[in-house]
């Protein structure tokens, strides 16, 4: 068979190593805000668990506020959070052999089978600044050898407004609202994804990947008007935000002369349906948080993160914040995220997209997809992306060693998935 | 009361302490009463292997071969008595009571730092980036214990002869088991002759190192780096140093020179690495252009001028390059304001062809 092969690769070698940092970042980039858990996921007293970027972190509320530690213990490596155990307000304390941890320090302050031990004192698990705000938990998952001053919280969540509005206009809705603005309210869920976290990321903002969405229940029940696809026609389709001391990443310019949408397509008679124009704007910023502009719906935004955990699962994270000045207005947004954000946007429009980054694992899974994949025109920004993390990430996480999701297929079901319960050891007794 | 008194009369009595490891290297320090010996050999900068200090691991032991050497009662520790009774004892948890020598199972230099390895690396591809330089790609055997800082260099054997040159990796400990090294062609010289004539995939190669002094130097101030022809190849690799380090990153001035326009190379590179680094400033310049060039025209030192500093006194400079080229970068930059100790320099020994 003689095949025409017309199309020349666009990501050749020397195109692929200019975003060479990105694709060595398998395990995520270091030094950088996360968000970890809800604040109503960390009650007081309590110790949970997360991973972020391969790194083991237990959050402890204690007095109101949330520490986070290395959720790994020094003498033999458990999970503190597996069982845990507080003795006291300021500390942690790991339930296998009692080795206690200054929550503040994390300086190793007792172990408590062994008061005298002379070890007491001389070592320690790391710490990570937490930042509570509007009741998620962000940690900023630092690398050992970070010595510098910790960048506030902004420099990693999306541009704010009014504050854009002559940069980035949006003629089409009113001013975005900021997780960081006064009175806004934050609601959201997060779960875990089964896939890079970069190809979650670039899901986001994929401005060709909206035909996934044309039979979703909200697109069609609200009759909007989504179109097959969106194609760049300018060098300013994308524009990057790269201020020295702001966020850093690039914004999506839809619905400008910068952007055509694509209604139709003749050859496979499919076209785009929906007679109730739906205006919205994609951003995306380093570590990798995604800003929706009007959506769901007018005075709404949507985030989302796609943390990483490991480099084959990532938690995604998507947030709706809306200025709510009144008890009522809170109630309000509270009552129609519980029966139609959450149902219709943010499970049954985004639900499309994890089977879509999932489906994408097995491809890139052990590289191979970075190197063969054909990106294509519409693709632009995901190239713009994978330049811009090359350039502005704060350090790339190294594959870790001795913490979960390393050696794939490890036998942690007993330890980490049952939970510490005796009863879960005991023999099956037949229904 | 009186227990009060007698103690320090007590304290100030000490041991003598030797120490013999596997290679014969033998020390001597004095143990305090009431010191551990491994606290003694810490203050006496005696390096032991150690671990715990609690007794528990067992890292420290050693033999006792003479004298009397007492484990601390107050405490298990994981000795066994029949250990014990062979004149082991762990150091961390044991006290001389009399001059005492004592033998080590490992050589004095386990704790040292790497030294320069030897090992036979072959050739993965040799490729002419510009008209007299080559870029060597060396695959080094898997047992080779190569540790290297960026800007050290190694020399390597000219196969079929018994000559040695000097090279700069221009490839980071991340890069191997490949090393990258760029040579420099001249007329003359064995080198140059092999690699114009004989060099071939699969060559193999004998290779020493690391050896050097210039490596990055740890600073937050802005990092100047001129560079002559080859002289970029050390450079290269601290690049990723800078780029692979944690927090804010500094300002880096790379100032690269060639003689002519086709001996330049790394054209490309040098534009990525400067989408990679926010902070990286690249000038290139070529001191006898022909008609067509639109560049910098002159040496890679004398196009940096006050402009491209951003605070002389606390800048770092490297330099690499021909002697001529460190002399007067030397002159110039203190000319700038720089301080003569913060200015690094490798030059091409005179056998470098």
């Amino acid at each position: 068979m003689d095949m025409k092969r017309t199309v020349k690769k666009a990501n050749n070698d020397a195109a692929r190593r200019l975003y060479a940092p990105y694709a060595e970042a398998e395990w995520g980039f270091l030094n950088h805000w996360y968000p970890a858990r809800f604040a109503g996921e960390v009650p007081e007293g309590s110790a949970v668990g997360v991973q972020i970027c391969g790194v083991p972190i237990v959050l402890r509320r204690s007095k109101g506020k949330v520490y986070a530690l290395k959720d790994q213990c020094l003498h033999r490596g458990v999970k503190l959070s597996a069982k845990p155990m507080c003795l006291t307000e300021d500390t942690i304390t790991c339930w296998y052999h009692g080795f206690t941890f200054s929550i503040e320090t994390g300086e190793l302050v007792s172990i408590v089978a062994a008061p005298d031990d002379e070890i007491i004192g001389t070592t320690g698990i790391p710490t990570y600044p937490v930042e509570e705000v509007n009741g998620i938990v962000f940690v900023f998952v630092k690398s050992d050898d970070w010595e510098d001053e910790i960048p506030p919280l902004a420099q990693d969540l999306p541009i704010r407004f009014p504050d854009n509005n002559e940069r980035f206009p949006h003629p089409f809705w009113p001013d975005t609202p900021s997780m960081l603005d006064k009175d806004a309210v934050a609601l959201g869920v997060h779960r875990t994804g089964y896939a890079n976290w970069r190809l979650a990321c670039e899901n986001g903002f994929d401005a060709g990947h909206l035909l996934i969405h044309k039979d979703c229940t909200i697109v069609q029940a609200k009759d909007w008007a989504v179109p097959l696809g969106i194609k760049p026609l300018t060098d300013q389709a994308t524009q990057l935000i790269e201020d020295e001391d702001g966020p850093k990443g690039f914004i999506n310019m839809y619905f400008t002369e910068n952007y055509e949408p694509v209604l139709v397509n003749e050859r496979l008679n499919v076209k785009a349906s929906g007679t109730v124009p739906k205006y919205f704007r994609t951003s995306m910023f380093l570590p990798g948080v995604l800003m929706v502009e009007n959506w769901p719906e007018e005075n709404v935004v949507q985030y989302e993160w796609y943390v990483p955990i490991t480099d084959d699962t990532y938690e995604y994270w998507e947030v709706l914040v809306k200025r709510c000045p009144t008890e009522e207005d809170v109630k309000g947004f509270e009552y129609r995220f519980k029966n139609f954000y959450e149902p219709m946007a943010l499970h049954g429009f985004n639900d499309c997209d994890l089977f879509a980054r999932d489906a994408m694992q097995n491809f890139y899974a052990d590289g191979a997809g970075w190197a063969d994949e054909q990106l294509g025109d519409m693709d632009y920004s995901i190239i713009t992306w994978r330049k811009v993390a090359s350039r502005y990430n704060r350090g790339i996480a190294k594959k870790p060693r001795g913490v979960s999701g390393v050696v794939k297929g490890a036998s942690n079901v007993l330890a980490e998935i049952r939970g510490p319960g005796c009863g879960h050891y005991r023999d099956k007794k037949g229904e | 009361m009186t227990i009060l008194e007698e103690l320090p009369v007590e304290a100030t009595q000490t041991c003598s302490a030797t120490v013999r490891f596997s290679d014969g290297v033998e020390r001597v320090f004095p143990v305090r009463t009431g010191q551990t010996i491994l606290a003694a050999a810490k203050e006496n900068d005696v390096r032991l292997v150690h671990q715990c200090l609690t007794g528990s691991c067992g890292t420290c032991v050693t033999r006792v071969e003479s004298g009397e050497v007492r484990m601390n009662t107050a405490r298990g520790t994981s000795l066994l008595p029949s250990e014990a009774a062979e004149g082991f004892r762990l150091t961390c948890t044991s006290f001389c009571d009399s001059d005492a020598v004592m033998h080590f199972d490992y050589p004095s230099s386990l704790l040292d730092e790497p030294g320069p390895e030897r090992c036979t690396a072959v050739v993965g591809e040799a490729s002419w980036v510009a008209s007299n330089v080559v870029r060597l790609s060396l695959r080094l055997p898997d047992e080779a214990g190569l540790e290297f800082r960026s800007g050290q260099y190694v020399r390597v054997r000219v196969p079929g002869t018994e000559e040695w040159r000097s090279y700069s990796m221009a490839s980071t400990m991340g890069d191997l088991p490949e090393l990258v090294l760029l040579l420099r062609v001249l007329d003359a010289g064995v080198m140059s002759d092999y690699l114009r004539s004989r060099v071939k995939v699969g060559d193999e190669m004998e290779l020493e190192g690391p050896f050097g002094l210039f490596y990055l130097r740890d600073s937050k101030a802005q990092q100047i780096m001129i560079a002559g022809g080859t002289g970029l190849a050390p450079m290269l690799g601290m690049l990723e140093d800078i780029r692979l380090k944690s927090g804010r990153k500094p300002k880096v001035l790379l100032s690269f020179g060639c003689a002519t326009e086709d001996n330049l190379f790394y054209q490309d590179e040098l534009e990525t690495r400067a989408a990679w680094l926010p902070g990286l400033k690249v000038k290139v310049a070529v001191a006898n252009p022909g008609p067509g060039y639109s560049g910098l025209v002159g040496n890679p030192v004398e196009v940096i001028g006050a402009a491209d500093l951003v605070d002389p006194p606390s800048a770092v400079a490297y330099l690499c390059g021909p002697p001529p080229m460190i002399e007067s970068a030397r002159r110039h930059l203190e000319a700038l304001g720089l301080h003569p100790d913060n200015i690094h320099a490798e030059h091409f020994s005179a056998s470098a062809a």
